[in-house]
């Protein structure tokens, strides 16, 4: 007999925990010691389940009478006889297995990194101190001081280690790799996607007097930790991307619903925009210069809105 | 500098029996002394006016109407056989405000009480008259005249201060004060919380003024109505029969919205001077009302990176509205920015402190104001090639009680340079939208360079 069949145990990730090679023509699986392959899960019959090659040499496994019964994946149908495809595992008790023989066929050895790769988050990270950097030397209107610069940075390297630690420590204790370097990488380039999104902010607010990017820099930054959060979910594991895309975004959607409801009330309280003025040099002017018709014109559709404000706060007040 | 008026809150019930012991012996010093009597000298003539006046003399207490206790106490003085009063605007304010919460009392000097009525008030002049049961009484008769009596004239005024009792203080007349937009009568004597409303007289017992205010910071710098507004407001009151009204937010809105009215109309006929800033132009009010002052960043440590010269200048049009609002002033001010060692990026950064929108209102904003908006963005002015390119920040935020009343600041900053600026700002307290537009257009306009 040169029939060999892998019975692979799989942990909730889908990695393989455990890998049996049997050789024969039926392999038996369950929690008896008589079985070709054991597993230590109570849910599972003493004799639960055989794996044997039907006339047209498909893998079948067929329930031998357990109480749970035999199951394909996460389905929910109790099946007595599965033909196995070697992707998708059955499920006996709780416990997933997946079943392959010798002539399964793997995906193509992948080419190794090259050695220039690691210049990346190299390159990242120098281009995130400069534009702190940068950002902090042109607001800068006091004396002079080194702390002003280092300490930010400080601030910021700190917060990405511990965040990028706390993502590998997850992926290693997951998937068995920490994937430093990767999440490395992400967390990089999620906080210099955000400075860039901030500078274009400030700029587009003076020199376009759009000020619809500051107004709503906090939506920018949700957006940008969600997509960060899911690729450091994708390094933990590749499976069921969708599910981990759905679960992100809507976490960033309800943060984004929760702030935006903290500034209207703030608003509410104060009355005032929470929007700070920054100036650039003249030069950087793109916005049209108006003239005095088009800007009282402006002011005058001022009025009607302040007036409209007044009309529903006097709503709201019964007393008056 | 804040001028302080002179109504006495909260005081505790210490003074309320201090005030009784005083009074008991006031009064029985007062009736020794005979009216009429020729004043052998100053101290007798008080003497004499005191006594005098004690028939006719009220303290007007504001009570919470469920605690039935005083909130709020001040002075008023009775000008009619009828049982009508004066006092100050200020000292009922809370009853013209909130009919509901409070009611108002009078406490004479025999030590008679009862309700009072709050009947027409003048906002602008801060004066009130007022109806109460005392019917026959001896009662003050007002100056009429416009006629101004020589500096130095003594004056005595009367009142009940920090609710001790009836007291009478002398003083000395200083004519007008300069320098303020509603007309006031230099009094030269202790005023204290608790007499606002209460007579100033002449040495024959002619009310010339109304004690309303004093300067704090100064010594005995305190200030009068003058007596033909609280004459103006009686013959009003007397002339139309007026009876007591339900709710007087409507009749302030209506003041106050027609006195800024007339005062900007009288500041667009001033109009303004132009002061030289490094090389720009900005705008100054020439009405005689505005103080202004200037300082530099030039002696600063650590030594400045941008030098700043700032004139700010404030109008004296002030209004009390309500315990927690005053309004009706105007803010003008400018700032000349240099770079001293700043780039132009930084210079810009520096220029954003200097141009930081700031609250405008006089009083607190959920109970006064709709929400800020704002509108930014570059003009230029009629015949702009001969005047920088501003960046102009709009702000306006509506009164809730008061209709067409607003808010408004106006901040803005030359572009034409990348190493010098011209900040200029002006803060409109309780102003029509039309006469705010005029007054940034105008002052916009004035934002030139010096050629």
């Amino acid at each position: 007999m040169d029939q060999v069949t892998w019975i692979e145990i799989l942990s909730r990730h889908r990695d393989v925990a455990h890998r049996v090679r049997v050789a024969g023509a039926e392999v038996h699986i369950g929690r008896g010691y008589d079985n070709d392959v054991v597993i230590d899960d109570a849910y599972v019959a003493p004799r639960h389940a055989r794996v044997f090659r039907d006339e047209t040499g498909r893998l079948v496994a067929e329930d031998l009478g357990s109480l749970n019964g035999l199951f394909l994946d996460r389905d929910k149908t109790k099946l007595a006889r599965i033909v196995i495809d070697g992707e998708r595992p059955i499920r006996i008790g709780h416990t997933f297995v997946r079943i392959r023989d010798a002539s399964h066929m793997v995906p193509p050895e992948r080419a190794g990194q090259p050695a220039g790769a690691k210049i990346l988050p190299i390159a990242l990270a120098a281009a995130l101190i400069v534009l702190e950097a940068l950002s902090a030397w042109l607001g800068e209107t006091g004396e002079p001081k080194a702390s002003n610069y280092l300490f930010p940075l400080l601030s910021v390297a700190a917060v990405v280690i511990v965040w990028v630690g706390v993502w590998a420590l997850l992926s290693r204790v997951i998937s068995g790799v920490a994937h430093f370097e990767r999440n490395l990488l992400i967390a990089l380039a999620a906080i210099l996607g955000f400075s860039v999104f901030n500078e274009f902010a400030q700029f587009s607010a003076f020199a376009l007097t759009w000020r619809i990017p500051t107004s709503y820099g906090y939506v920018a930054m949700w957006c940008i930790l969600a997509v960060a959060c899911f690729f450091h979910l994708r390094e933990l594991g590749r499976s069921r991307l969708p599910v981990k895309a759905v679960a992100v975004a809507g976490l960033a959607a309800l943060a984004i619903a929760i702030q935006t409801l903290a500034q209207s009330e703030a608003f509410h309280d104060s009355g005032r925009q929470n929007t700070a003025q920054r100036l650039l040099p003249p030069a950087l002017r793109l916005a049209p210069v108006r003239d005095e018709t088009t800007f009282f014109g402006e002011i005058e559709q001022l009025k009607s809105r302040l007036d409209r404000d007044r009309s529903d706060v006097r709503a709201d007040d019964p007393a008056r | 500098m804040p001028h302080s008026l002179l109504k006495l809150v909260r005081t505790t019930g210490r003074a309320w029996l201090l005030a009784g012991v005083l009074l008991a012996v006031l009064a029985s010093g007062a009736a020794q002394s005979a009216p009429g009597e020729p004043p052998a000298s100053a101290s007798r003539a008080a003497e004499r006016i005191f006594a005098d006046a004690t028939p006719r003399l009220l303290q007007i207490r504001t009570l919470l109407v469920g605690a039935g206790r005083q909130s709020s106490t001040g002075s008023g003085f009775l000008v009619s056989a009828n049982g009508l009063a004066i006092t100050n605007y200020h000292v009922v304010s809370q009853v013209a405000l909130e009919p509901k919460s409070y009611r108002l009392e009078y406490l004479a000097v025999d030590g008679g009480r009862g309700d009072v009525e709050l009947l027409a008030i003048d906002l602008p002049n801060d004066l009130a008259v007022v109806r109460l049961d005392r019917r026959a009484a001896p009662f003050f008769a007002i100056s009429d005249a416009a006629r101004d009596l020589p500096k130095g004239e003594r004056l005595y005024s009367l009142g009940n201060p920090l609710d001790l009792g009836f007291t009478i203080t002398e003083g000395t007349y200083n004519g007008q004060v300069e320098r303020s937009y509603s007309e006031r009568i230099h009094f030269t004597g202790a005023l204290n919380p608790g007499m606002s409303g209460g007579p100033a007289v002449t040495a024959d017992g002619l009310v010339v003024g109304v004690n309303v205010a004093k300067r704090s910071g100064g010594e005995l710098v305190s200030f009068l109505v003058p007596g033909r507004f609280a004459a103006a407001l009686l013959r009003r009151v007397q002339d139309e029969k007026i009876e007591p009204q339900p709710d007087f937010r409507a009749e302030i809105g209506r003041q106050l919205g027609a006195w800024q009215a007339k005062l900007y109309r009288s500041l667009a006929d001033d109009g303004f001077r132009a002061v030289t800033l490094g090389p720009y132009q900005a705008p100054e009010a020439t009405a005689p009302w505005f103080t202004c002052w200037a300082q530099t960043n030039a002696g600063a440590i650590p030594k400045p990176r941008a030098s700043v010269d700032t004139t700010n200048c404030r109008s004296d049009t002030g209004l009390f509205v309500a315990g927690d609002l005053s309004t009706g002033a105007i803010l003008l001010s400018h700032a000349y920015a240099r770079t001293v060692d700043l780039n132009q990026f930084q210079f810009a950064t520096f220029l954003s402190q200097q141009a930081q929108a700031r609250p405008v209102g006089g009083g607190a904003y959920r109970k006064w104001y709709t929400p800020q908006r704002c509108h930014e963005d570059f003009l230029t002015t009629s015949a702009g090639h001969d005047r920088p390119t501003l960046r102009v920040i709009w702000c306006a935020q509506a009164y809730r009680e008061f209709a067409g009343l607003y808010d408004v600041a106006v901040i803005a900053v030359t572009e034409d340079k990348g190493s010098e600026a011209l900040v200029s700002r002006a803060t409109l307290q309780a102003v029509g939208y039309d006469d705010a537009v005029a007054f940034s257009k105008r002052f916009l306009q004035a934002v030139q360079w010096t050629r």
